[in-house]
């Protein structure tokens, strides 16, 4: 008997070992099972950032590895073995992991110890795996397009069913702003409203894409992962023409030039064979950076600040990830490892700037003439001399480069770099310039002025009192900047060069005798046609406007790449190379090791991060979040994609079908049915989507704050269509811009460049445009991957009392009172004006009570004005009443949300 | 889940609240106000640690929040000096240094060191003012802060302040944001997105300037970096509007100010019944509040109504803008609930390059100017029982050298100091600190700090500490990671809290 139920019970034990062991349960996932357990429990203290136990999970390869304690973490197949699977497990609190944390539950015990039996597969993050195209999921016959099958796929679990689609009025409105930031102009309200044939809808989207505005409202976008700015920033915060970049960006836009050359001409552009001026005027992109030209700063100091800066923005703005955390350490999370950054930034670390307060290289912009007679120049040598020396001239008159900087000095004596900024000789000066290239070089060009005659500039070889290359009797330029030559032999190799200079007119060690900017050094032969010497010469010193753009260190001046311990630029360890980060796509076999290349790399259709990263971001711009929320980092902390598949999908498609068209991809978004829905919540979307995750309706989203200027002055009629150009100066109250050392001040620019688009607006750094802050834009001191949306009584103040609305609303009753006499007719054209539709009899009854309040008021103060004031006070109570109606019109919430 | 599932319930609750409030009467009807209303308690549950705060909810981003544990101090002034004053004319008595005066400086001070200024080698310069021991805690004062002397046992000094940026800009975003580089929030935005704002009608973060300029770093050190923009500091300004916009156009008055609000609302309403998105609630709230900030702004803003003593107490003069008016309406600012204000100070950066900027010209009038006003604070919030729960700090964002500065070499046309990093004086009164102290000293020139060191991030982690926050959990997850304003650093100087 005893036996039998032994036995029995035993079987049972069999029974159930087996059944737990052998029951084909489904196989643990890396990516959503276990590494959020890692992440959340085991990574803070075992990860990229601290390795207790010299262990760490970050990898595979480290976490199989053996730790400080002899033992295997993990032993794949065999959690009987994994000190972690006992760790996890341990009762005694000294020896159990989460050490001092709450301990694991059983769940996550079970799925660690079923995930190491299973063979401690590492899984790789869905952002970096290569984009796939997904299998279409089945849709019902509301889908228009392919969209809205990954939309309606994700409704079935939470029951939910579409919106009807919104009023064509709302829609008109909503697919206006979207594509090109303004409201619907009458032509497009008329084509759009008048008709009821389906295409019609089509046709606005396609005459939307081709609008010349499209470009503005896109640019804007871009302007804030450029880190765009009229100025420099830090303390001086002087101003930079740079806007050159932002009107390449509107018309890169405009033409839909495909996104993968979108990037390279900004990355690369100068790399390009004979780039043209537009393709350097993209490589702005990177001088975006700050220039700090605060006395006694140190200019490699922030030289290595703007190229940290440039890898940072290139992976959060192109590639949607956090690559700054590595600068410091390995990526606490996702699989990026400290040198990968320093590997990344040696393709960065090789541009010829050098926080120079000229913020050299610039490109100098000739008019058509002289952009003509440099080409002939260009030709001349490319035939009577060789087809290098022609791309070195036309380079060097177009840039002034290559060219030593003047902060590259050292060793002074009577001599300085003045407020960090500028290379002084005084009586007796000496200084140094290490490591100069001479080798072949019999010429240098340099830039310089001068306050007194007779000065004697000597250049040593090697030693202060070295052999001499060259003695040069300094004139005064009364201290006018001027381009010189001077011819010395051949010399060979690589020297420092020694300056002294002495001048017998400066009469106390303090005062100064020259100063000094750049030095070209190069090889004569020019100067045997005349005629061919004096147009460089005059092309060489044309007053022209400039840009700062990129341009590439020759080898001579090639700048070794070093690991930063711990992110402290002075403290640098390995010699690195340019490299991409292994985790991800193989760098292009053909491809050059320089930015070029990196370009390839990111364009490549292997680059998991590139194509998603555009994607998610323009469905944020048009649904108000993106399908992965956070824009800026689409790695293993950042918040999952709702629909993983449908931003896999667009990408795939963006790189393969529309050739990385914009403009195609955004026609797919804004025709889908899921775009076309009512926005009205009801209590059941409130209930189970709140946030519209879903998007079983369309997101009401509050405009940017670009459109909200934009809007203003566009309904009201005074918005100016003007395109590109240097930034403008609408108007802002007085006091706003204090910047010390910085006598620049804020003057409202004239007539119709004061009502032009926000793009345009002037951008200061340390104190940009009032209004434009308050409505969340961003300070783009550093790249903001996103605009975080408030609601805040500062924003009602700037629609109610900014001068800007004020007037705004002054227009737009003047245009009501033309357009008709009768009061409830002009608010009903002003509502309709601005918002779009007709306005409902209840809100007209409203505006109506307002008006005549405003109006009794406004009468019984008049009758008080003597004469004379009447005379000064010329508008009509009236207006004044109407006025106030349409400022109200213009505050209202349907008037700055996208409905 | 959990979360989302809250989340949830508080929209609907928050939902529901702000329909009743809104639905019919608007609220300046109510007696009590919009601060009155349970607006806080809503996402009252929410202290920022259990927030997640990616998904950041807009509705109501001011309510009121409770800190990590209880605090001793509910607001926080701060005076900036910005340009950085000189403590050895100030606080720091180095009468070793005057020994000195004249001679070079021993090259054990300058090997390996950098300077923003300085080249070769600069003469040694003594103090340019006589110290006395005042109170019963003997703390030297130098004679250009006859008043502060009196005030001395109400404060804690902090004598070896230590940072690592040498240039303006840098070092006061580091001490304001705990980052040397731009991008970072400030140190009242946290405290602001932490904490909340207490008075409804005023902005919970306040900066006042004076001198005529920005400070260097510019409105970054009163910005919110990747926070989002509603935690920044609204500057207050002495001439023109207050605040930005407040005034109202010149043919509307406040009646019809009311009925176009009351006008704009009534449509909100009513769209927000046809549509029945919440955010249209909250921005009736928010019009709500701006019409009552044109009110309650210009009224705390205007120091016309204060008696004559605290006129005389602070030095202050109605209608100018100074220093010590700023400094009157910071006192006047806390009283009403703000949480934390900066005042910002420009012209303290004495090189010695001319005589407003020499240390034995400019920098006493600077010193002048601010003496009478920040001693007048102390005793005036003591006076109105506000001390104990205000948190008072000055200071610049580093000290001044020991020796004279030789611009490029040369000698400068006046007597000036250069920028110094590795020793220099703050000050805090009030906010639970210790009365009547000092922590740390420097050696016996005023070069180095040889006790008591302190850094910015143990400054900023002390403020944070007194308003009841552990400063390591103070954090935003922005860029996939976890950032506070104290970055990887920080001790809170427990030294120093009474």
């Amino acid at each position: 008997m005893k036996l039998k139920v032994f036995i029995t019970v035993f079987l049972l034990l069999i029974t159930f070992t087996a059944t737990y062991y052998f029951w084909p349960s489904e196989k643990i996932d890396f990516n959503s099972q276990v590494k959020p357990i890692l992440n959340n429990k085991c990574i803070a203290c075992h990860g990229g950032v601290k390795r207790e136990a010299n262990f760490s999970l970050l990898f595979r390869q480290e976490a199989l590895a053996i730790a400080e304690s002899g033992k295997k973490a993990i032993v794949p197949g065999d959690p009987n073995h994994s000190e972690l699977v006992r760790r996890i497990m341990e009762s005694d609190p000294e020896e159990r992991m989460p050490y001092k944390e709450e301990p694991l539950s059983k769940e996550e015990i079970k799925i660690l110890t079923q995930w190491i039996e299973e063979g401690a597969e590492w899984g790789d993050h869905w952002a970096y795996l290569k984009v796939e195209n997904p299998e279409i999921p089945k849709a019902s016959s509301w889908a228009r397009n392919e969209v809205d099958h990954f939309v309606e796929e994700k409704w079935e679990q939470q029951n939910l069913t579409p919106s009807p689609e919104a009023e064509k009025a709302t829609l008109l409105r909503r697919v206006c702003l979207d594509l090109i930031g303004l409201p619907p102009a009458k032509q497009n309200a008329k084509l759009f409203l008048g008709n009821t044939d389906d295409s019609t809808y089509e046709r606005l989207v396609d005459s939307l894409l081709a609008s010349p505005h499209f470009g503005e409202r896109w640019a804007s976008v871009w302007m804030d992962l450029a880190r765009y700015a009229d100025t420099k920033g830090y303390e001086r915060d002087d101003s930079r023409s740079i806007w050159r970049y932002r009107d390449w960006l509107i018309r890169a836009f405009n033409k839909d030039m495909p996104y993968d050359q979108f990037i390279t001409e900004q990355l690369a552009g100068d790399l390009f064979p004979n780039p043209s001026d537009a393709q350097y005027i993209a490589t702005a992109f990177h001088r975006n950076t700050m220039t700090n030209d605060e006395g006694g700063t140190d200019n490699e100091e922030f030289r290595i600040a703007a190229v940290l800066d440039r890898v940072n923005t290139t992976w959060e703005a192109m590639m949607g990830t956090t690559f700054a955390c590595v600068q410091c350490h390995s990526h606490p999370y996702d699989p990026f490892r400290h040198e990968e950054y320093y590997k990344f930034m040696a393709f960065f670390n090789n541009t010829r700037d050098e926080d120079t307060e000229a913020e050299y290289p610039l490109l100098r912009h000739f008019d058509k003439s002289d952009s003509a007679e440099l080409a002939l120049l260009t030709k001349w040598i490319d035939k009577n001399i060789s087809s290098e020396k022609a791309s070195e001239v036309n380079l060097f008159v177009k840039t002034w480069q290559p060219a030593i900087n003047l902060i590259q000095a050292d060793q002074f004596t009577n001599s300085e770099l003045s407020d960090s900024k500028w290379l002084i000789f005084r009586n007796h000066a000496l200084c140094r310039l290490q490591n100069v290239d001479l080798e072949k070089k019999n010429q240098l060009i340099y830039r310089w002025l001068s306050w007194k005659p007779n000065g004697k500039w000597t250049i040593h070889l090697d030693q202060p009192n070295g052999p001499i290359l060259k003695i040069i009797d300094v004139k005064s330029t009364n201290g006018n900047w001027a381009i010189s030559a001077l011819d010395f032999p051949t010399a060979k190799g690589v020297h420092d060069l020694y300056f002294t200079y002495t001048n017998p007119h400066l009469k106390t060690p303090e005062d100064n005798g020259m100063m000094l900017d750049w030095f070209h050094f190069t090889t004569s032969g020019l100067e045997k046609d005349k005629n061919q010497y004096a147009k460089f010469w005059t092309l060489l010193n044309k007053e022209v406007q400039t840009t700062p753009i990129t341009v590439e260190n020759p080898q001579s001046m090639h700048r070794v790449t070093q690991v930063f311990e711990r992110g402290n630029w002075l403290v640098k360890t390995d010699t690195v190379q340019p490299e991409v980060p292994q985790s991800l796509n193989p760098f292009p076999k053909e491809a050059p090791k320089n930015r070029l290349g990196l370009a390839q790399w990111m364009t490549s259709k292997e680059n998991p991060l590139v194509a998603r990263t555009i994607v998610n971001r323009v469905w944020e711009q048009i649904f108000g979040a993106g399908l992965a929320e956070t824009l800026e980092d689409l790695g293993t902390q950042g918040i999952p994609p709702t629909h993983k598949e449908l931003i896999d999908h667009l990408s795939w498609k963006l790189m393969n079908e529309y050739q990385w068209s914009l403009k195609k991809l955004m026609k797919e978004i804004v025709m889908s049915a899921t775009y076309r829905q009512d926005s009205k919540i009801t209590p059941d979307h409130l209930a189970k989507d709140p946030f519209n995750k879903l998007y079983a309706r369309a997101s009401r989203v509050r405009l940017s704050a670009e459109q909200v200027r934009d809007q203003a002055l566009s309904v009201s009629g005074l918005l100016s269509n003007k395109m590109y150009g240097p930034s403008v100066m609408p108007f802002q109250p007085d006091g706003i811009w204090q910047s010390p050392w910085n006598g620049q001040t804020w003057t409202k620019s004239k007539s119709e460049d004061q009502y032009r688009r926000a793009v345009y607006t002037y951008w200061k750094r340390s104190s940009p445009y009032p209004s434009i802050m308050t409505f969340d834009g961003a300070t783009r001191e550093v790249c903001t991957a996103r605009r975080i949306r408030t609601n805040t009584p500062l924003q009602a103040l700037v629609t109610l009392n900014d001068s800007v609305y004020v007037e705004a609303a002054h227009r737009l009753a003047l245009n009501m009172q033309q357009k008709s006499k009768e009061v409830q007719q002009q608010i009903a054209i002003g509502y309709e004006q601005a918002i779009g539709q007709p306005i409902t009899s209840e809100k007209l009854a409203v505006l109506e009570k307002l008006y005549h309040q405003a109006l009794t008021e406004y009468q019984r103060s008049n009758q008080k004005l003597v004469s004379y004031h009447k005379q000064h006070d010329q508008q009509l109570p009236q207006t004044k009443a109407l006025a106030l109606v349409a400022s109200a019109i213009l505050n209202l919430d349907e008037f700055v949300t996208k409905n | 889940m959990k979360e989302g599932q809250r989340q949830k319930i508080n929209q609907a609750e928050y939902l529901q609240n702000l329909e009743n409030i809104t639905r019919r009467h608007f609220l300046w009807e109510s007696a009590s106000g919009l601060g009155a209303l349970a607006l806080g308690s809503l996402f009252g549950s929410c202290s920022p640690l259990d927030r997640k705060p990616d998904s950041f909810l807009s509705t109501n981003p001011l309510a009121v929040k409770p800190p990590h544990f209880i605090p001793k101090a509910k607001s926080v002034i701060y005076l900036h000096m910005a340009g950085a004053p000189s403590q050895l004319e100030m606080f720091d008595f180095k009468p070793d240094l005057q020994k000195l005066d004249g001679q070079d400086c021993p090259a054990s001070l300058l090997d390996g060191k950098k300077f923003a200024f300085i080249r070769g080698v600069p003469k040694m310069l003594g103090p340019q003012a006589s110290f006395q021991q005042y109170g019963e805690s003997r703390a030297w004062v130098s004679e250009h802060l006859p008043h502060f002397s009196t005030a001395v046992d109400e404060v804690t000094f902090l004598k070896a302040v230590q940072t690592d940026q040498f240039n303006h800009g840098p070092a006061q975003l580091l001490m304001h944001t705990g980052s040397a580089r731009l991008g970072r929030p400030s140190m009242g935005a946290w405290v602001t997105y932490g904490l909340g704002s207490e008075n409804q009608n005023l902005p919970g973060f306040v900066v006042l300037t004076s001198g005529g300029k920005n400070p260097d770093a510019g409105k970054s050190v009163w910005g919110s970096g990747f926070l989002p923009s509603v935690y920044q500091g609204v500057q207050c300004r002495s001439e023109g509007d207050p605040v930005l916009f407040l005034k109202d156009p010149k043919d509307v008055d406040r009646n019809l100010r009311k009925a176009s609000i009351d006008a704009i609302n009534e449509i909100n309403h009513l769209n927000y019944q046809k549509s029945g998105d919440p955010e249209i609630l909250s921005r009736m709230a928010q019009y709500e509040m701006a019409f009552k900030m044109q009110i309650s702004v210009p009224e705390v803003m205007d120091i016309h109504d204060e008696p004559q003593y605290i006129h005389d107490m602070y030095g202050t003069k109605p209608g100018r803008a100074s220093l010590a008016n700023n400094i009157l309406l910071a006192r006047k600012l806390v009283e009403k609930g703000v949480r934390f204000v900066q005042v910002f100070d420009w012209g303290w950066d004495s090189h010695g390059t001319d005589s407003d900027l020499a240390i034995d010209i400019g920098h006493i009038n600077k010193c002048r100017s601010v003496d009478k006003a920040m001693t007048a604070l102390i005793f005036d919030l003591k006076q109105r029982g506000l001390l104990e729960e205000t948190l008072v700090v000055w200071g610049g964002e580093f000290g001044r050298t020991p020796m004279q500065e030789n611009r490029e070499g040369k000698k400068n046309p006046f007597k000036g100091r250069d920028h110094h990093t590795e020793a220099f004086t703050m000050w805090m009164a009030g906010g639970g600190i210790k009365k009547g102290f000092t922590h740390g000293e420097t050696d016996a020139i005023g070069y180095s700090s040889i006790s008591g060191k302190v850094t910015p991030y143990d400054v900023q982690a002390t403020i944070l500490h007194q308003l009841g926050f552990d400063h390591e959990k103070l954090t935003y997850q922005f860029q996939g990671r976890p950032f506070r304003l104290t970055d990887v650093a920080g001790k809170v100087i427990h030294e120093v809290i009474g």
